[in-house]
C-alpha cells in the first residue's frame, strides 16, 4: 500500500478514527500493531512471517540478554550440562528450549522435504546459538545470534543472487564444473523468491535496538507489543525514516497527547510529500526512463540533464515518501526523525551526508563508523574506515556493481573535502555558492552509477558525456521550470528572506498551489526508488 | 556518513516550513473547494461548445464525459427525444448527417427533435455507468433506447472471461459489484474512477485532457512524442497553457473512415466475410444483459418515458449453428421488455447490402430503419403520448 494511493486514504480513515476512539483504552498499541502488518501484508502476506519472525526473535534475545550478567565471568559449563545448575532459571528454560527445538529442527530437516532443508536448517543454527547463549550466559551471543540472523535475511534475500552470480562466474573462468545453487531454490513451501519489500529497513530498525541495549544506550523492553509496534510502525515501515528504539519506543508508552497542531503539521508535512511525488518525481522519471533505458540514443546535453533530473528524482521521490511517512505519524501525534535537509545545499559530501538520507547516514557511523574506530586512529585508519562504511552503505542500497563504485565514489568525495577543509583557503576563501555547486555536480556524477542498469551502461553515460554529439535534450521547459522554482525555494529558505516565506499568505497561497496543481498536473500511480531497497 | 562529532539525529519536525496553522488550513481548503466547484460551472459558459442538428460526441472525445453530461444539461431545454445507445446509434461507419437520429429528425417534419446520444464504443455495462454518472440531465424526457445484442454474443462480448481484457470505456463499468471477471484493474485504479465520478472537478480535468492533450495528463503530454524513429518531442517547449484554446474540438470534417466515400462503408459481405457463429450466452448469467435491465429501471426511476428498440441485428451475419442461440437471446430480451410493460419494438433484419458488420447498418440501413421506425404505430403511440409512463416493477439488482 502506497502513501500517495486511494486505498491508502480508506486505509487511514479506518485506521485514524479507531486509534483514536481506543485512547483510554490499553487497545491502541494492539490497533497499531495490527493496522501496521495489515499495511504490510497488503502488498504480500507471506512476508509478514519475516517481519514476525525477526520481531520475535530480537525481542526473546534482549530477554535473554537481560538476565545474563554484563561483566563476563567463570562459568562452570560442565556442572550446568551434567547438573542444570544454572544461575537464573530463564537461561536454563531456554537452554532446554534451544536444545530441544534444534534437535527438533536438524530431525525435521532429515527427515522432512528437502525443499525445507536450507530454511530448517539456519532456524536449527540459530537455535544451537541460543542453547550456547544460556549456557555461556554471554551477552555477546546473544547479540551475535541477533546481527547474524538479521544479516543472514538481509543477505539471503537481498545479496544472494548477486554472490551467487559472481561466485558461479569465478568458478566457469576456474574452468570447474561445480555451481552454487540458485537462491530462489532454496525458498520453503514454493515461496517465489522476491526482495520483501522494507526488509532493509525494518531489519536495520530491529537490529539497533538489540545493539544499543547490548551498549546499554537502551532499556529493555517488556512489552511485545509495543516492541512489534516499534519494528513495524506503518508509516515508517516500507522506507523508513529508519528509527532508534531510543526515540520511538518511548512514544509508544502512553498515548500521545491530541492537538490540533498535529493534524495541521501532518497535513502539512503530507502535502508537501505527495506534492514531491507526485508532481515532481514522477514528472522527472518520465524522462529519465526514456534518457537512461537507451543512452546510445541520447547526445551530451541530454544525458547531462537525465542525471540532473535523476538526481532531483530521488530527492522527491524519497524525502516525499519521508514526508508522507512523518505527516502520517504526525497525525496520530507521533514524531519521526528527520531524514532529509535540503541535501544539495550541502557544502562538502560530508556535509550532504548529515543532510541526505540522515536516519541511515547516522546508523552507518553509530554501527559501523565508529565501531570501527572511527577517526580516532589516525589518518590512514580513518580513510580505511570511511571507505568500508561508504562501501557497505553502497551494497546496503543494491546487490549491484553499480552501487558499490557509487559508494567508493562518495567515499572518495568525503575523503577530498575533508582534505579541502583543512585549507584555510578552501574553509574561507571559496564562495559558499561554489562550493554547493561542486557538491552538487560530484553529487550528480555519482548517481550515474546509482541509477544506469548496468555497469557498461554506466561507463556509456560517462564516456558519452564527454563525447557524444551537442543535441537538443528536448526536455520539457515545465520540468526545467518546477525544478528550478523548488531550488530557488530551498536557496531563499536558507536567506534572509526566509522570514518572508514563513508568512501566512505564502504559506496559504504555496497549499492552494499545491493541491490545485495535483488535481490538474499529477499523473498518479508509480512505486517509490527506496522501496527496492 | 557524517563525523562521530557531528550533528546528532535532528529532532526539528520541519526543514522548508511550508506549515500552515488551523485558520491557513480552514482558508486554504475553503479556496480550493471553491475554486474546484466553480471552475466547472464558469467553464462550461466560456468554453465555446458549437453543435448542430446532427451533433454527435467527436469520435476522439467518445471518453470525454464532463462534456457528454454537458451536452445533455445544454441540449435539454429544447426537450429533444434522446436516442441513447452504442455505436450503433452513434454511427461508426456513416457522418453524422447519416446516423438514425438524422434520419428520424427528416421523418418528423421538426414537429419532434431527436439527437444523438450514443457513443462510440460504450456496451450496457458502460453505457449504465454513464447514465448514472453522468446523465444526471436525463430526467423527465423521451429516450429511445438501443439494444444491442452482440454484447450477448459470446463470453468475451458479454465480458465474462477470466483473462484480462483490455476494453473501451473502462472508467464507466461496474468497479466492485457485479464483478466484471475479465476487468483487473487494481483497487487504487478502481478507487480513483469511483472518485472522479462523485467529483466533477476531476471530471473537468479529465475534460481538459481529452479535448485539449490528446488524451493524457498535461505533464505526459509535454514528453509525448512523435512516433518517428528517431523520435522527435513536438510538445516539450511549448507552453501546455497555451493548447487550452477554450472551445471544444469538432469532428473533422473531411473523415476517411466514415461515410459513403470511406473505404470502410461498403456491406459486410464485400470484404469476403462469410456468417460467424457466435456462442450467445445466456440471459440469466449475462452481464451485458444484468446492466442493460438495470439501465432502463434508472432511467424510468428517473422519470424518462423509455423506448427499446431491439436491433435490427445483422442476422444474414450469423451462421446457421448460431441461430437458435441468437433466437434465444432475442426472444428472451422481447419477453422481459413485454412482461415489464415496457414500450419496445423489434424490428426485422435490414437487407443484408445494408449492413457493414454484425450490427452496424449502412447510410441507406440507418434511412431506412428510421423509416420503418416512423411508421411503426407502437412508436407513433409512445412519441404522441403527453405523459403516461408504463413504471416497471420488476426489481433488479443495481451495484
Amino acid at each position: 500500500m502506497l502513501f500517495h494511493t486511494w486505498p491508502f486514504l480508506v486505509f487511514l480513515l479506518v485506521v485514524l478514527p479507531v486509534f483514536f476512539a481506543l485512547r483510554k483504552t490499553r487497545l491502541w498499541i494492539p490497533w497499531l500493531m495490527a493496522a501496521s502488518y495489515f499495511f504490510y501484508g497488503w502488498w504480500n502476506p507471506y512476508y509478514l512471517i519475516l517481519v514476525v519472525y525477526s520481531t520475535t526473535l530480537d525481542f526473546f534475545l534482549v530477554a535473554l540478554m537481560d538476565h545474563c550478567p554484563n561483566e563476563v565471568g567463570n562459568v562452570n559449563v560442565l556442572e550446568r550440562l551434567t547438573r542444570f545448575r544454572f544461575d537464573d532459571g530463564v537461561l536454563r528454560a531456554a537452554f532446554v528450549v534451544s536444545i530441544l527445538a534444534t534437535v527438533t529442527i536438524l530431525a525435521w530437516a532429515t527427515a522432512g522435504p528437502a525443499t525445507l532443508r536450507p530454511a530448517l536448517a539456519f532456524l536449527g543454527l540459530v537455535f544451537l546459538l541460543m542453547a550456547l547463549g544460556s549456557l555461556f550466559s554471554n551477552r555477546r551471543i546473544w547479540l551475535l545470534i541477533s546481527v547474524v540472523n538479521n544479516l543472514a535475511l538481509l543477505l539471503f534475500f537481498k545479496y544472494a543472487h548477486f554472490v551467487v552470480e559472481n561466485l558461479n562466474f569465478t568458478l566457469s573462468w576456474l574452468h570447474t564444473t561445480s555451481r552454487l545453487p540458485e537462491p530462489a531454490t532454496l525458498m520453503p513451501f514454493g515461496f517465489t523468491y522476491l526482495l520483501p519489500v522494507g526488509i532493509s529497513f525494518f531489519t536495520f530498525q530491529s537490529l539497533s535496538y538489540t545493539i544499543d541495549f547490548y551498549f546499554g544506550k537502551v532499556e529493555r523492553e517488556r512489552n511485545f507489543l509495543r516492541f512489534a509496534t516499534f519494528v513495524c510502525f506503518f508509516p515508517q515501515l516500507m522506507a523508513g525514516p529508519i528509527e532508534r528504539a531510543k526515540h520511538l519506543l518511548p512514544q509508544f508508552r502512553t498515548f500521545p497527547p491530541i492537538r490540533l497542531e498535529n493534524f495541521t503539521d501532518g497535513l502539512s508535512l503530507f502535502l508537501v510529500g505527495l506534492f514531491k511525488k507526485l508532481a515532481l518525481a514522477n514528472y522527472l522519471s518520465f524522462y529519465v526512463e526514456r534518457v537512461y533505458d537507451n543512452p546510445k540514443a541520447f547526445g551530451a546535453p541530454a544525458l547531462m540533464l537525465a542525471t540532473f533530473a535523476f538526481a532531483w528524482q530521488i530527492f522527491f521521490d524519497f524525502s516525499g515518501y519521508t514526508d508522507m511517512a512523518r505527516g502520517v505519524a504526525r497525525l496520530m501525534g507521533f514524531n519521526l526523525i528527520l531524514n532529509f535537509n535540503n541535501p544539495y545545499l550541502a557544502t562538502g559530501l560530508g556535509d550532504f551526508w548529515s543532510r541526505w538520507h540522515i536516519s541511515l547516514s547516522t546508523w552507518f557511523r553509530d554501527y559501523v563508523y565508529i565501531p570501527l574506530g572511527g577517526s580516532k586512529h589516525g589518518a590512514f585508519k580513518t580513510y580505511r574506515n570511511l571507505f568500508i562504511t561508504f562501501l557497505v552503505s553502497g551494497l546496503w542500497h543494491g546487490a549491484a556493481w553499480t552501487y558499490v563504485i557509487w559508494g567508493l565514489l562518495h567515499a572518495l568525495g568525503v575523503m577530498i573535502t575533508r582534505e579541502l577543509e583543512r585549507s584555510g583557503f578552501y574553509r574561507d576563501r571559496v564562495p559558499k555558492l561554489v562550493k554547493q555547486i561542486a557538491v552538487f555536480i560530484f553529487v550528480c556524477f555519482a548517481w550515474i552509477f546509482f541509477r544506469a542498469d548496468s555497469l557498461s551502461d554506466a561507463t556509456l553515460i560517462v564516456n558519452r558525456l564527454f563525447t557524444a554529439a551537442w543535441q537538443d535534450p528536448a526536455i520539457p521547459v515545465l520540468m526545467l521550470a518546477l525544478t528550478g522554482l523548488v531550488w530557488l525555494y530551498q536557496f531563499l529558505h536558507e536567506s534572509r528572506f526566509n522570514e518572508w516565506l514563513k508568512t501566512g499568505l505564502v504559506r496559504v497561497s504555496l497549499a492552494v498551489f499545491m493541491l490545485l496543481y495535483l488535481c490538474l498536473f499529477s499523473s498518479g500511480g508509480g512505486t517509490f526508488i527506496y522501496f527496492q531497497f | 556518513m557524517s563525523e562521530e562529532k557531528g550533528p546528532s539525529i535532528p529532532q526539528a519536525l520541519f526543514v522548508n516550513e511550508v506549515r500552515l496553522t488551523g485558520r491557513q488550513w480552514a482558508l486554504a481548503a475553503l479556496i480550493v473547494l471553491a475554486i474546484a466547484w466553480l471552475t466547472p460551472v464558469l467553464w462550461a459558459r466560456l468554453e465555446r461548445f458549437q453543435t448542430g442538428p446532427d451533433y454527435r460526441i467527436p469520435y476522439s472525445l467518445s471518453k470525454d464525459y464532463w462534456l457528454y453530461e454537458r451536452r445533455l444539461r445544454e441540449s435539454s431545454a429544447s426537450q429533444p427525444v434522446v436516442v441513447l445507445g452504442d455505436s450503433v446509434v452513434w454511427g461508426e461507419y456513416v457522418l453524422p448527417d447519416g446516423t438514425w437520429s438524422h434520419f428520424l429528425n427528416q421523418q418528423s417534419d421538426a414537429s419532434k427533435k431527436f439527437i444523438n446520444s450514443g457513443v462510440n464504443g460504450l456496451f450496457p455495462l458502460a453505457l449504465e455507468g454513464l447514465v448514472r454518472y453522468y446523465g444526471g440531465a436525463l430526467r423527465n424526457r423521451q429516450i429511445i433506447l438501443h439494444c444491442n445484442v452482440l454484447w450477448m454474443s459470446s463470453p468475451k462480448a458479454d465480458l465474462q472471461t477470466s483473462k484480462e481484457e483490455k476494453f473501451n470505456h473502462s472508467r464507466l463499468v461496474p468497479q466492485f459489484s457485479p464483478r466484471i471477471p475479465c476487468y483487473k484493474a487494481d483497487d487504487n485504479e478502481r478507487l480513483g474512477i469511483i472518485a472522479e465520478r462523485n467529483l466533477t472537478f476531476l471530471a473537468w480535468i479529465a475534460h481538459l485532457q481529452n479535448a485539449y492533450f490528446d488524451q493524457k495528463s498535461i505533464l505526459a503530454w509535454t514528453l509525448e512524442d512523435d512516433g518517428n524513429d528517431p523520435p522527435h518531442y513536438p510538445n516539450c517547449y511549448k507552453n501546455p497553457l497555451a493548447q487550452i484554446s477554450v472551445a471544444v474540438p469538432s469532428a473533422p470534417v473531411e473523415d476517411p473512415e466514415r461515410g459513403p466515400k470511406s473505404p470502410r462503408h461498403k456491406p459486410w459481405f464485400e470484404g469476403g466475410n462469410k456468417p460467424a457463429a457466435f456462442e450467445f450466452v445466456e440471459l440469466d448469467s449475462s452481464l451485458q444483459w444484468g446492466a442493460f435491465q438495470r439501465l432502463v429501471k434508472l432511467l424510468q426511476d428517473r422519470g424518462n418515458r423509455v423506448f427499446v428498440v431491439l436491433g435490427p441485428f445483422n442476422e444474414h451475419f450469423v451462421a446457421d449453428e448460431s441461430r437458435a442461440g441468437y433466437q434465444k437471446v432475442h426472444d428472451g430480451v422481447a419477453r422481459w421488455l413485454e412482461k415489464n410493460q415496457v414500450p419496445h419494438w423489434s424490428p426485422e433484419a435490414l437487407p443484408s447490402e445494408l449492413y457493414a458488420d454484425a450490427s452496424h447498418p449502412l447510410t441507406a440501413g440507418y434511412e431506412l430503419l428510421a423509416r420503418r421506425t416512423w411508421q411503426k404505430a407502437e412508436f407513433q403511440r409512445w412519441l404522441q403520448t403527453p405523459y403516461g409512463l408504463t413504471r416497471f416493477t420488476n426489481s433488479v439488482n443495481s451495484e
